[in-house]
């Protein structure tokens, strides 16, 4: 398997993919106002026609480095090009000001190897062991799993609970429509033929994640563009290695286990490493003033999560964030289901994405420290330009998927509804969570009580329905436990 | 802020309503296997009790936190154009055909937006057309040649 492995991915078509994903991805993730699940949904129509493989690694690639490009907005124009890089702007930032900019990508393209190859690592060890254990899952456990899914909404809906259960649960609705797959009778299809096979997810993500964030670019598309600064001394010094070699593996740790998380995407690994860095830190207090460990911690955070996001998804076909939701899309588009069975099945796919994403990290790095300016460059292409060209994009990509204008349609409706829910702070990510999961919720739970005939005892039958059931309810109560247990001690 | 969450949760309710009532047309639960119309309706019942919830948190919401969500200024106005030239460019596009309509979107699109001279707006709207019709139609195998024009 190894030989297949390497001979699949070190082929010329192969790596020349990934590259020009890796490139495709950081000049997305550079220009603010296009995010890394913007890109892959951008791209996703293009796998289409290609093989798993290349498909899958050309989207891996467009992730990885669009959450690294992020970073180079934020350092050069304190405006994060992705909302992972929101973070490394108050360190990133005090170094431009400082005319240390160069320096402060140097950190940035480092530390984002650093924390990308880790999570590959992670990747690597723990897939395989969670597939296997994940083997012994039927109806009720995967049922139960889905539900510790959706709760992940609670905790991710911050101050807005009530509005991500909504939009969690709009998702799961659109779920509902076609013809139910135990009993075959045709839900909310309206007597529209093009409903009868269900709500094409991808469109609706196109339209959620890309056409709304064009809208809301057309409302400063008068706005001057911002002028770039030049940058010089962007390798790092031996002592900027040492803090990047000293955070960068921690951080990257705790990216990869946020990313593992259903939901939580590379935006809250930024910001709880670069929160972890300064609690541990000897000079808490330099923590916004232009250190090294205030780029370093969040951006090996971020691209820590880009691999641990493919864990729950690959092992279980739950998304860790948005970006793994749509690789979820371009599995499926490729036939193939996400899932332990993957393992077992299409072993050289999934190792082929293992390695494929480690020379993804790879390409982050040559990139980064060999083409900087040609990136900074990128930073002046108007967007008077590139917003009607996402909207093609748009429109070409939904088209594609069925060569069916229903779907361009969906994907126009869903970027007007996600424009006005942005404005409403409604999160639209709960959407995709409701979208994946609802399905996989209620097929698994007719299909145990079909098991059980009526019996809801099948929920309690196991020590694995038990755990998840547990950590259900600790993700559902443990928000409002702790906001009493502060109030408590503010009292 | 506190509009808006008002208009949220109730768009919401008035989801969940409808949802109910077309769930309960359908065939009833058969020997304690959930029918097609159970699921549906325990989520519109979450949705309900979700959209409950807003509402009355929206009402305690002190007015010192509330804030003004700008659904009128010039800049939203041309974001409410913008969606409105794409309706009209999605439901005139299998009629004429994808190079006319998206050229001519394009070109109106970025002389709108950059105010670049017409000759300059025209090429990048065209090359950039030309370019997805020939890597989607040829390379991708996605059949682009639709509609009475080209």
């Amino acid at each position: 398997m190894l030989v297949e492995v390497l001979s699949s991915v070190f082929n010329l078509q192969i790596v020349f993919f990934i590259i020009v994903g890796v490139f495709t991805g950081i000049c997305i993730g550079a220009l603010p106002g296009l995010t890394a699940t913007m890109g892959v949904a951008l791209v996703l129509p293009l796998t289409f026609g290609m093989d798993a493989i290349p498909g899958i690694l050309l989207l891996i690639g467009v992730y990885v480095g669009a959450i690294y490009g992020g970073s180079i907005s934020a350092i050069l124009l304190r405006t994060p090009g992705t909302p992972a890089a929101a973070a490394t702007i108050l360190d990133g930032y005090e170094f431009s000001k400082r005319g240390e900019s160069g320096r402060a990508l140097g950190i940035s393209t480092v530390s984002s190897f650093v924390g990308g190859v880790v999570s590959v690592i992670a990747l690597w060890l723990i897939s395989p062991q969670l597939a296997k254990l994940a083997l012994r899952f039927s109806a009720p456990e995967f049922f139960l799993l889905a539900i510790f899914g959706l709760s992940i909404i609670a905790s991710i809906s911050g101050n807005s609970l009530s509005k991500g259960v909504l939009c969690g649960a709009l998702g799961i609705t659109l779920s509902f429509i076609g013809i139910d797959s135990i009993t075959g009778y045709p839900r909310f299809v309206f007597n529209n033929i093009n409903l009868l096979s269900g709500m094409s997810f991808i469109p609706v993500m196109i339209g959620l994640f890309a056409m709304s964030q064009a809208f809301t670019t057309i409302e400063t598309i008068f706005t001057p563009d911002q002028v770039t600064q030049k940058i010089s001394k962007v390798w790092p010094s031996k002592s900027d290695w040492k803090v990047i070699m000293r955070q960068g593996p921690i951080s990257g740790v705790i990216g990869t286990i946020i990313g593992i998380i259903p939901g939580a995407g590379a935006e809250i690994g930024a910001f709880v490493s670069y929160g972890q860095a300064k609690k541990t830190s000897r000079h808490p207090e330099l923590f916004g003033t232009g250190i090294p460990e205030g780029i370093a911690a969040p951006e090996a955070g971020n691209n820590g999560v880009t691999g641990g996001a493919l864990i729950p998804m690959l092992t279980m076909g739950v998304p860790g964030d948005a970006v793994a939701a749509i690789l979820i899309g371009a599995l499926t588009v490729q036939g193939l289901q996400p899932g332990p069975l993957l393992f077992t099945e299409h072993t050289t796919l999934v190792y082929s994405i293992f390695l494929g994403m480690f020379i993804a990290n790879i390409t982050v790095l040559v990139l980064g420290l060999s083409s900087l300016k040609l990136f900074v460059k990128v930073l002046s292409v108007p967007k008077s330009i590139l917003t009607p060209m996402i909207f093609v994009l748009c429109v070409v990509g939904s088209y594609a998927i069925n060569t069916n204008f229903f779907d361009v349609g969906v994907m126009l409706f869903f970027g007007i509804v996600g424009y006005f829910m942005q404005k409403a702070d409604v999160s639209v990510s709960p959407a995709v969570l409701g979208l994946i999961l609802g399905p996989m919720a209620e097929s698994n739970f007719r299909r145990a009580l079909l098991m059980s005939e009526g019996s809801y005892s099948i929920f309690f039958s196991s020590p694995i329905a038990w755990i998840f059931l547990l950590l259900t309810i600790v993700t559902l109560l443990g928000p409002t436990i702790g906001e009493m247990a502060r109030k408590k001690r503010q009292s | 802020m506190k509009k808006a969450n008002f208009v949220v949760s109730g768009i919401f309710a008035a989801f969940a309503l409808a949802i109910i009532i077309i769930a309960k047309g359908y065939p009833p639960s058969n020997h304690g296997v959930p029918g097609p119309g159970m699921f549906p309706i325990i989520i519109a019942v979450l949705i309900l009790v979700s959209a409950l919830v807003l509402f009355i948190k929206t009402l305690k919401m002190p007015v010192t936190s509330d804030t003004k969500i700008d659904l009128k200024s010039r800049s939203i106005l041309n974001v409410y154009i913008s969606m409105g030239g794409l309706i009209l460019y999605t439901a005139l596009l299998p009629t004429i055909g994808f190079v006319t309509s998206t050229s001519v979107m394009l070109s109106l699109y970025i002389k709108w937006f950059s105010h670049r001279p017409w000759w300059k707006t025209i090429l990048i709207a065209v090359l950039f057309t030309l370019g997805i019709y020939l890597l989607f139609g040829t390379v991708l195998n996605v059949p682009m040649r639709f509609g009475i024009i080209f």
